[in-house]
């Protein structure tokens, strides 16, 4: 196989060009949040947050049919319910925010299976819970555009405040930063990006774009910034690679993503220079042989 | 003397006359309450704070010492009383007083240099637009050079030693320009030498007209380095020179009231409401 075939050719086809485009560009946002998701311990909360999305879809596909907006607006809803709920909950009743978030999103997600299972028979479950690139229309990469370009925004105009945020809530609050108008505009833009990473990745899947390319990255930088970058350029890089390994291998396009952003993953964590599980080996043995 | 801070007073804006003596005591608390839900953490506090003095914030485990500094930046609102610094409520004097944070609060791990922690000093003045520019580096290498650790300024901060952690977020206090400063248990974990070297630093910054409130709990670093000492259980139970603060029958107190908390603080009251 030529590299022609190889590299071009899977993009003659319009599905693979809308699937590329949307993937790519929730890469790189999805790359910045998930920094923040892995900095601040919120990555068990995110997964339970995209799960929580089904029903909110599912319902909108039940009462609106399938239109990008009403897809998008129902998976919001649902999102903002269980964060909201969780929050009410651990704050009104002894339950801490971990079990909250846990009941609701598991309430949420049966409700949407159980929804699902009302659709008409075409629409397949896995879809949704996977991911199917051949689904992704001109509006879905629409709203990827949208959804990344907010996203990208946000951080360049308030990356001063993400920092503080996320390094150290209590100084940015003492210096009157507006702590939890920037830590609820997060949420929003994650559950933004979730909803629109949906047709591509799949609800159980998106948050793999986010996060798996957070911890590599985290693995290498000792810079914010530069974890920033190297996230979003990894989760590219990726989406390029499991859109292509989707098309020559038959896999579907969220697991193929997420198993190449894996395959960086697990290689961080093996060789990082500093971090590696490697390095870290040869520096214990080291140690007890040196006395 | 006081150095002003760069804000001017929001209180007092066609305030001709020259600043006199009362301005002095550059903190007061008058009759200031706090609560958590439904514990009492300060109760009816009333206190003055000297300008350019280092106070030491003594009490036991619960006694209120962090909530007092938390108090003063606005991270616990009031549930009674009043705080003043300088004539002006503690949101207006914001420029002025730099909060450290517990060193067990800190992520070491965050992909962050020392540079990168004191570069946050800036932030807090430079807003959200303008840029961080040749000035702001230039206060940054000031702070990281007064606190001995400009050398270190590009690395990352596990890679540091407790008091060299200690000194970046005290580095990145100074570089916010204020003159009041509020330290939540700066010597917890640091070792003996560590320790000496911290409070020989905090007596320059108090001979350079520095305020420093540091809560503690080590009785011997606050008689030893301190000034003066503000002594809590809930209430107030004495304040001034630290001698005096630390006298046998203050300390019981604070420390052996009847082995528990204060009379009426919120566990007791707690079980009066039982009992009824």
């Amino acid at each position: 196989m030529s590299a022609h075939d190889f590299l071009i050719e899977p993009f003659h086809y319009e599905f693979m060009r809308r699937g590329l485009v949307s993937a790519m560009l929730l890469g790189m946002s999805g790359g910045l949040l998930g920094c923040v998701l892995v900095l601040r311990r919120l990555a068990l909360m995110g997964d339970a947050l995209s799960h929580s999305l089904l029903p909110g879809v599912a319902a909108a596909w039940l009462l609106f049919g399938t239109s990008t907006a009403s897809l998008f607006i129902g998976g919001l809803i649902a999102g903002l319910l269980t964060a909201l709920g969780s929050a009410l909950l651990s704050r009104m009743t002894r339950i801490k925010e971990d079990a909250a978030f846990g009941s609701l999103f598991i309430l949420f997600f049966a409700a949407g299976v159980a929804l699902i299972n009302k659709l008409p028979t075409q629409v397949s479950l896995s879809d949704f819970l996977f991911g199917n690139v051949l689904g992704v229309s001109a509006a879905d990469v629409r709203l990827s555009l949208a959804v990344s370009g907010l996203t990208v925004a946000s951080f360049a105009a308030f990356h001063r405040s993400v920092l503080l945020e996320t390094f150290d809530p209590i100084f940015h609050r003492a210096t009157g930063g507006c702590g939890g108008v920037v830590h609820m505009g997060f949420l929003a833009l994650t559950v933004l990006n979730l909803v629109a990473a949906m047709q591509t990745m799949g609800i159980v899947l998106a948050l793999g774009l986010f996060l798996l390319p957070a911890v590599s990255a985290y693995l290498w930088c000792d810079r914010f910034i530069s974890m920033l970058l190297l996230s979003a350029a990894i989760a590219v890089a990726g989406s390029l690679a499991g859109i292509l390994l989707s098309f020559h291998g038959g896999l579907t396009s969220g697991p193929a993503i997420v198993l190449c952003l894996g395959a960086v993953f697990i290689a961080s964590a093996l060789m990082s220079p500093r971090h590696g599980v490697i390095r870290v080996l040869r520096d214990n043995r080291g140690r007890s042989a040196g006395g | 003397m006081c150095r002003r801070g760069p804000l001017r007073d929001i209180d007092a804006p066609a305030r001709l006359l020259p600043r006199v003596p009362a301005n002095h005591n550059i903190l007061r608390f008058s009759d200031v309450t706090v609560r958590y839900g439904d514990l009492t953490a300060l109760r009816n506090v009333t206190l003055e704070v000297p300008c350019g003095s280092s106070t030491a914030v003594l009490g036991a485990n619960g006694a209120g010492k962090s909530t007092l500094l938390r108090s003063i930046v606005g991270l616990r609102r009031l549930a009674g009383g009043e705080i003043l610094i300088g004539d002006s409520h503690p949101q207006h004097a914001r420029p002025r007083i730099a909060y450290v944070p517990q060193r067990h609060s800190v992520d070491w791990d965050f992909p962050i240099t020392v540079r990168g922690v004191v570069e946050q000093g800036r932030y807090p003045s430079l807003g959200l637009l303008r840029r961080f520019g040749r000035p702001d580096v230039d206060r940054v290498d000031r702070a990281m050079e007064e606190l001995g650790i400009l050398d270190l300024a590009g690395r990352q901060i596990r890679r540091l030693s407790g008091g060299q952690q200690q000194r970046v977020f005290l580095a990145r206090a100074v570089a916010q320009g204020g003159d009041i400063f509020l330290l939540d248990e700066p010597f917890a974990g640091l070792d003996i030498f560590a320790v000496e070297e911290l409070a020989r630093e905090l007596g320059e910054w108090e001979a350079q007209g520095r305020t420093v409130l540091a809560a503690m709990h080590d009785l011997e670093i606050a008689r030893r380095s301190f000034r003066r000492g503000i002594l809590l259980a809930t209430e107030l139970i004495a304040d001034g020179p630290i001698a005096e603060v630390l006298e046998a029958q203050n300390i019981q107190r604070a420390y052996h009231s009847g082995g528990g908390p204060s009379p009426g603080s919120a566990p007791q009251l707690a079980a009066e409401d039982l009992r009824k």
